[in-house]
């Protein structure tokens, strides 16, 4: 493959700070040990450090490993020196020709570009508004406790503005529900914007600043003029992150806060907002949770693994909750990150993920909770290749299990053994 | 974007993450003294497992540590360890071992002589306590019982041949055998991918067979330290169950399992105990105001304050970001504490590497007094509210002396007695 | 009853002239052993720059050896271009240096035909970014860089391949035995077995650089006199130009930035020293060195260094020179010897890696003579074939080659430099110089294990287990390579000890005593 040959060392010298620069290395190796991409196309993050010292910048150029690469910064977790061997990663992905990076991440980050809507699943603006009240209106009709629910649209000065996946309103519109249900619940002062209202970030991952720029402009820009106070992901790791790091890295004025909404959910229960409780759970069924590396590791560290396990213990009982090891902030990336759910490498993903399969599988557990949609793909897609039994859901599902206001139709990703629970 | 701006209150703030840090973390929570513990990873991660008393003095081996460290208090009575009392290094020891055991990683009762621990490339380290995992093979050397060794393909750095070669002599009766890993594509394996691929079930029984087909006649099985990362204990007795063997563990070179394990479990249990843990940032700043410390960290989102009434410093020497050599002498980095050192950099090294004296550099650090407060250049303490523990102490070689992990424990024990007595006195 | 040993040329010392020489006469057809005391290129030809001069550095005060630099680089360029990158280089003068000098420098280029280009400030720092602002004049000229330890295992391949001559390291002079005006014998000692070995030959040559002076003397020839200049360089991590880059001033210390491959490569100091033997880079060297250096290159005041290491420039004592090595020339002499009543000895001294294939066509034109062949040098024309396992000491190239190989059971036990099995077990089989239980030391001299950022602090242990595995040792012996290995290597690491490599020594110290023991291992047995 031909791809510009960019000089590593040069750019080394410029992302990375001082004290934890590839010269710090000491080729210790915890960051490939610890690695789940490693031994993949024959790379590791100590090799990827090693190359660009030697030079070896063609290599380093056109190596696919880079997309295999999830940027889950686990290497700069273990390394004791800090080092980051994904920022070079992601300078690697930009220097590929664009018609040969892997067209998934290409596509997805192209529908983005194609309205401000900025959606991935290239979902319009005037497609997601029916798609909302359409789906509105039937929660009315079906469940009388939400006859009145209202799905506020550009609402100036509310207390928070949610950046919502695509994914929902494109192809489950009923997983809309849940979030809603529980928003309306506590009587959160909320708004979608109808502009850059999506919550995903392919531009990222494809390593083009200035569209992963844009793109973060055009959410900034719409959550300004609404003046909301707290800018809010749905349950998704990594536009999270691209949204708050696009937001310093390029310098952008945002007058907002950034808020999680797992820290919400802890919040709410704590306030008596959300009575939830595992009451459900007669079958003492065993859960897991996932940490995104995206919003744990890569942004808000403990506290926010620690509201989720919070949330997860009073959902599902203490009793019932088992850890993965490791997790928290020294959790493993479980393969669907970076992109790589969408860059069509199937055989190393999954590669990648067996050691969260492992993990997944050690734990016994009869679920996986997790807030991130790309997590959620990628653990039942290697729970089912690699023959796991285990099942994978949302919080907001839980909630409202426990809640009892979910609905019939929202229960696509429980299993059997909970398809009629907590269904007055 | 508006940053966001966490503040903790505490009695106690710990800095680093090392052994020293977590011990102070550990005998903090034992005291119920409210305690943070801030940085980000260091040198723990390089460790043997073994947690050494004082097992090597220029004179050689030592195999009575109680009574080397007498010997030690006269040959160097600056030594960090010659000035605590035996008693109080042993509760210190029994403290932290009996923790580690209840958190999961089961350690031998320190006794009174050193245990002669097996190292990768078939030497010896005296040693205090070693994991359970590690254990019979102590014993089976001793015994020269018949034992079976097994290596892994893929796996840098560790050769069952080179293990047996070099106890020759000692440890007649070692066989050896190659076997790859159920499961892993061929390639380069690492024991830490091992060790998790373990804790599966399946993946345990599939290696039991295997061994079951090595073994000869051996009643005693060596494997690299790959054991389980967070059951170690269950992970080995199921295997002993399984094969009907004694199974032990040997260290293997970085990236190993037995400092990964070991900094996993702090980071699992200890906050489940009440430690509030920062393992990811690294502390930027510290005030020292009349009545408070005040620690700045900042994290991608926020910045954090901690408010302490005391500091506990263990941050490690080079390795672990704790001292810096300029090229123009040593430097402690976040308070630029005084550091007593050599006079030039031609003093820091030998020309000889080996030389079994050591290098001075080793023995630069932070001075005390007797409380573990850091002194100034004038030997008056920086702050009643500082104390200072671990590897970054002056007087110490803990690499050539073998007491690394007595010397975190130990002065981690006093440090936290002393921050103890200042906060309630 | 000693073994006796037959050759036609007895050459000793195995640096770029011995086996210069060698092949010089293997082209002839003449048949050479080569020993050497340790090992290829243990002494001035694996301490140096591995700078091909153009003639530059010279030309202000030597037109002739100038002309003889330009002369043989072209050749070499030609001849064995897998040897040498051709990176060009540049001559620039900083604040405070005399203008008078740079602006000289064109015109004395030009008279030893050394093609030198005027550069704009803006130009020169084009080619090299992390010149410094003060730079006043940049001239480009035509330097280059040769890889020694490539070029020593050309030649002696090459010779191996082409009548069969031979190369025995290890193998001490003790003395010679003359009968008639002519050496008969010279007796050596095995070192690795302290067996004694006669070796039988027509014609003697002592190309023993540094050590010259003291074979000649064991011939009982005085004739030969030198001065020795003890020269230290250090070693980056990385490469910092792309090119040479030389202090357009009279030479000095630090004055010289040179690429090698995935590194750069700074020196050197120069210090008239009585005996060459035990000798080390200090840290006084170092820190000159690096405040030259930094006049041109501020960015190495902020680099990390790996190593220092040097080598003794074996220099032809003239009037004036006993004092300052620097004066002294930096030509070459040959040594026939007969004045000194011996008829098949030749002393081949002085001179500099550049013109070593002179050095040797002129021994070989001697030689030649003297045994009556006639065939002429055809070093000048006929082209270094590149052959045999000799490529592992190029930078780079280990990990290129693996990467283009993609075998993942291939397993790199260098990781700095990324070396893997494979390299380590052809360099066991089919090497120069290959032999049972070869240690550590000669695996690493004919590769790149151990010359990465770790310095051979995790690859010693790697490999050891790696030939443990492979059954190259079977008692201790392994053990004892590997401590003698990291204790060569820390007599270049300790000169660059600060900062960011301070880190990697306490690791390595850790890993060494407290995770293998090596502090504890006697010599014979166990640990005391």
């Amino acid at each position: 493959m031909t791809v510009a040959v960019t000089d590593f060392r040069e750019l080394a010298r410029d992302l990375l700070p001082q004290g934890a620069s590839y010269e710090a290395c000491i080729a210790c190796g915890l960051c490939a040990s610890g690695c789940p991409a490693s031994g993949l196309f024959g790379m590791d993050p100590r090799r990827f450090i090693r190359m660009a010292a030697l030079g070896l910048n063609e290599e380093l150029s056109s190596t696919p490993w880079i997309w295999t690469c999830t940027q889950c910064k686990r290497c700069m977790y273990v390394c004791p020196m800090g080092i980051d061997a994904s920022v070079l990663v992601g300078a690697a992905r930009a220097t590929w020709p664009m018609d040969k990076k892997p067209s998934g991440i290409v596509r997805s980050c192209q529908a983005q570009m194609r309205d401000d809507s900025t959606s991935a699943m290239g979902l319009r603006t005037e497609d997601f508004l029916e798609i909302i009240e359409e789906t509105a209106e039937e929660i009315r009709d079906d469940d009388s406790r939400f006859a009145k629910l209202q799905i506020p649209i550009d609402k100036k000065n509310a207390q928070f503005i949610i950046n919502q996946n695509s994914r929902e309103p494109a192809v489950e519109p009923e997983e809309l529900g849940p979030l809603w249900k529980i928003f309306d619940y506590v009587g959160a002062d909320w708004t979608y914007s109808s502009k850059g209202w999506a919550a995903e970030n392919f531009c990222m991952f494809t390593g083009d600043d200035d569209v992963w720029k844009s793109m973060v402009e055009t959410r900034v820009d719409a959550i300004n003029e609404l003046k909301a106070k707290t800018w809010i992901n749905t349950e998704c790791g990594h536009s999270f992150y691209t949204m708050w790091k696009g937001i310093e890295k390029f310098g952008l004025e945002a007058d907002f806060e950034a808020g999680n909404l797992i820290s919400y959910y802890a919040q709410w229960i704590r306030q008596g907002k959300l009575p939830v409780n595992s009451d459900w759970n007669r079958d003492n069924l065993k859960f897991t949770v996932q940490d995104p590396c995206q919003l744990i590791r890569k942004s808000s560290g403990d506290p926010v693994a620690d509201d989720l396990r919070f949330v997860a213990k009073i959902l599902v009982g203490e009793d019932n909750f088992i850890d993965m090891q490791p997790c928290r902030s020294a959790n493993y990336c479980c393969g669907g990150g970076g992109g790589f759910l969408q860059a069509g490498m199937t055989s190393e993903r999954r590669a990648y993920g067996k050691r969260k399969y492992d993990q997944i599988i050690t734990t016994k557990a009869d679920y996986v909770l997790t807030p991130c949609h790309n997590c959620h793909s990628q653990m039942e897609d290697i729970g089912k290749f690699y023959g796991g039994d285990y099942k994978v859901v949302h919080f907001w599902t839980l909630i409202c299990l426990s809640l009892g206001i979910l609905g019939p139709n929202e229960r696509k990703y429980l299993g059997p053994d909970l398809a009629g629970t907590g269904d007055e | 974007m508006k940053r966001g701006y966490r503040h903790i209150k505490t009695r106690l703030a710990v800095i680093g993450a090392g052994i020293a840090g977590f011990a102070a973390s550990i005998f903090a929570l034992e005291k119920a003294i409210p305690v943070v513990q801030l940085g980000h990873t260091g040198a723990i991660a390089y460790t043997t497992g073994y947690l050494d008393l004082f097992g090597v003095s220029e004179a050689g081996i030592i195999d009575d540590p109680w009574a080397g460290l007498e010997q030690l208090r006269r040959t160097e009575p600056e030594h960090p360890l010659s000035r605590l009392a035996n008693e109080d290094i042993l509760t210190a020891f029994e403290i932290f071992t009996t923790v580690l055991s209840k958190m999961g990683i089961g350690y031998t009762v320190p006794g009174s002589e050193n245990l002669h621990g097996l190292l990768p490339a078939g030497l010896i380290k005296p040693t205090l306590s070693v994991p359970a995992t590690m254990l019979s093979g102590i014993k089976a050397m001793r015994r020269n019982e018949k034992t079976l060794i097994i290596d892994f393909e893929g796996l840098a750095g560790f050769s069952a041949l080179e293990f047996k070669a070099n106890f020759a002599g000692k440890w007649d009766q070692i066989s050896t055998h190659k076997m790859s890993f159920p499961g892993l594509p061929s390639g380069q394996a690492y024991a830490e991918t091992m060790a998790r691929a373990i804790e599966v079930a399946d993946t345990r029984q599939q290696l039991a067979e295997k061994i079951i087909q090595a073994v000869n006649g051996e009643k005693y099985v060596g494997l690299p330290a790959m054991l389980g990362m967070h059951e170690p204990d269950e992970v080995h007795a199921d295997l002993e169950r399984l094969t009907g063997l004694e199974i032990f563990e040997i260290p293997t070179i970085p990236p190993a399992v037995p400092g990964i394990r070991l900094r996993e479990m702090f980071e699992r249990v200890l906050p489940a105990r009440g430690l509030v843990l920062e393992p990811q940032l690294k502390v930027k700043h510290v005030d020292f105001a009349d009545q408070k410390v005040h620690l700045f960290l900042s994290g991608p989102l926020e910045d954090l304050e901690v408010e302490a009434e005391t500091v506990i410093l263990a941050t490690g020497r080079f390795l672990s970001g704790g001292l810096n050599a300029g090229r123009n002498g040593l430097d402690e980095n976040l308070l630029d504490l005084h550091v007593s050192q050599p006079p030039t950099r031609n003093d820091w090294y030998r020309l000889d590497y080996m030389d079994r004296r050591g290098h001075a550099i080793n023995r630069a650090g932070i001075e005390t007094d007797i409380d573990m407060r850091p002194l100034d250049v004038n030997g008056r303490p920086y702050s009643d509210r500082l104390f200072a523990a671990g590897a970054i102490l002056a007087h110490q070689d803990w690499v050539r002396q073998r007491c690394g992990a007595g010397l975190a424990i130990a002065t981690a024990y006093q440090a936290v007695e002393a921050a103890g007595r200042f906060l309630h006195g | 009853m000693i073994r006796t040993v037959e050759t036609q040329v007895l050459i000793i010392g195995a640096g770029v002239t011995g086996t210069g020489i060698m092949r010089d006469l293997a082209l002839r057809g003449i048949k050479c052993l080569l020993i050497d005391r340790q090992d290829l290129n243990a002494g001035a030809s694996g301490g140096n720059h591995g700078l091909l001069h153009s003639g530059g550095r010279y030309a202000s005060s030597d037109t002739e050896t100038a002309a003889e630099c330009r002369h043989e680089s072209d050749l070499l360029k030609r001849l064995a271009p897998q040897c040498i990158d051709d990176c060009g280089g540049m001559f620039v003068a900083v604040d405070g240096d005399d203008p008078e000098f740079a602006e000289n420098f064109p015109e004395a280029c030009a008279k030893a035909g050394i093609e030198c280009e005027s550069l704009s400030i803006a130009e020169a720092k084009s080619r090299e970014p992390q010149l410094s602002d003060k730079v006043f004049a940049a001239y480009a000229i035509p330097d280059a860089t040769v890889d020694p330890f490539r070029l020593t295992l050309e030649n002696v391949n090459h010779s191996m391949q082409l009548n069969g001559s031979s190369f025995m390291p290890h193998m001490q002079l003790t003395g010679f035995e003359v009968a008639q005006g002519m050496i008969k014998y010279a007796n050596v000692l095995d070192t690795r077995n302290n067996e004694s070995i006669r070796i039988a030959a027509e014609q003697f040559v002592n190309a023993a650089g540094c050590w010259a002076m003291n074979i000649a003397q064991m011939a009982g020839c005085d004739d030969v006199s030198l001065v020795y200049s003890k020269g230290t360089l250090i070693v980056s991590n990385t490469r910092i130009t792309s090119g040479v880059v030389n202090r357009l001033r009279p030479p000095g210390d630090g004055d010289i930035l040179v690429p090698g491959g995935t590194v750069s490569l700074l020196g050197t100091s120069s210090l008239t020293i009585d005996d060459p033997d035990n000798i080390h880079p200090s840290i006084d060297e170092v820190d000159r060195i690096l405040s030259e250096g930094e006049a041109m290159l501020p960015v190495l005041g902020s680099s990390r260094f790996i190593r220092a290491f040097c080598g003794v420039r074996p220099l032809i004592r003239s009037a004036g020179s006993a004092s300052d090595g620097r004066k002294a020339s930096r030509g070459f002499s040959l040594f026939d010897h007969e004045d000194q009543g011996l008829g098949n000895f030749v002393t081949i001294a002085g001179g500099k890696l550049t013109t070593f294939r002179l050095m040797a066509e002129k021994t070989g034109d001697l030689v030649a003579a003297r045994l009556g062949n006639d065939k002429g040098c055809q070093t000048a024309t006929v082209p270094l074939p590149s052959g045999g396992v000799v490529h592992w000491s190029e930078p780079g190239l280990a990990a290129r080659n693996w990467c283009k190989k993609a075998d993942p059971s291939d397993l790199i036990l260098c990781e700095c430099e990324m070396v893997p099995q494979s390299s380590v077990d052809e360099i066991l089989l089919q090497a120069p110089g290959a032999e049972d239980h070869m240690s550590l030391k000669a695996i690493a001299l004919r590769s790149r294990i151990g010359k990465g950022a770790c310095q051979g602090a995790f690859c010693s242990m790697r490999v050891t287990s790696y030939l443990y595995d492979r059954g190259v040792y079977e008692d201790n012996e392994g053990m004892l390579m590997m401590r003698d290995f990291v204790n060569e290597r820390f007599k270049g690491i300790r000169p660059v000890l600060w900062d960011r490599q301070i880190p990697q020594m306490e690791l390595a110290e850790t890993l060494h005593c407290g995770m293998t023991g090596l502090d504890l291992v006697n010599k014979k047995d166990e640990p005391s």
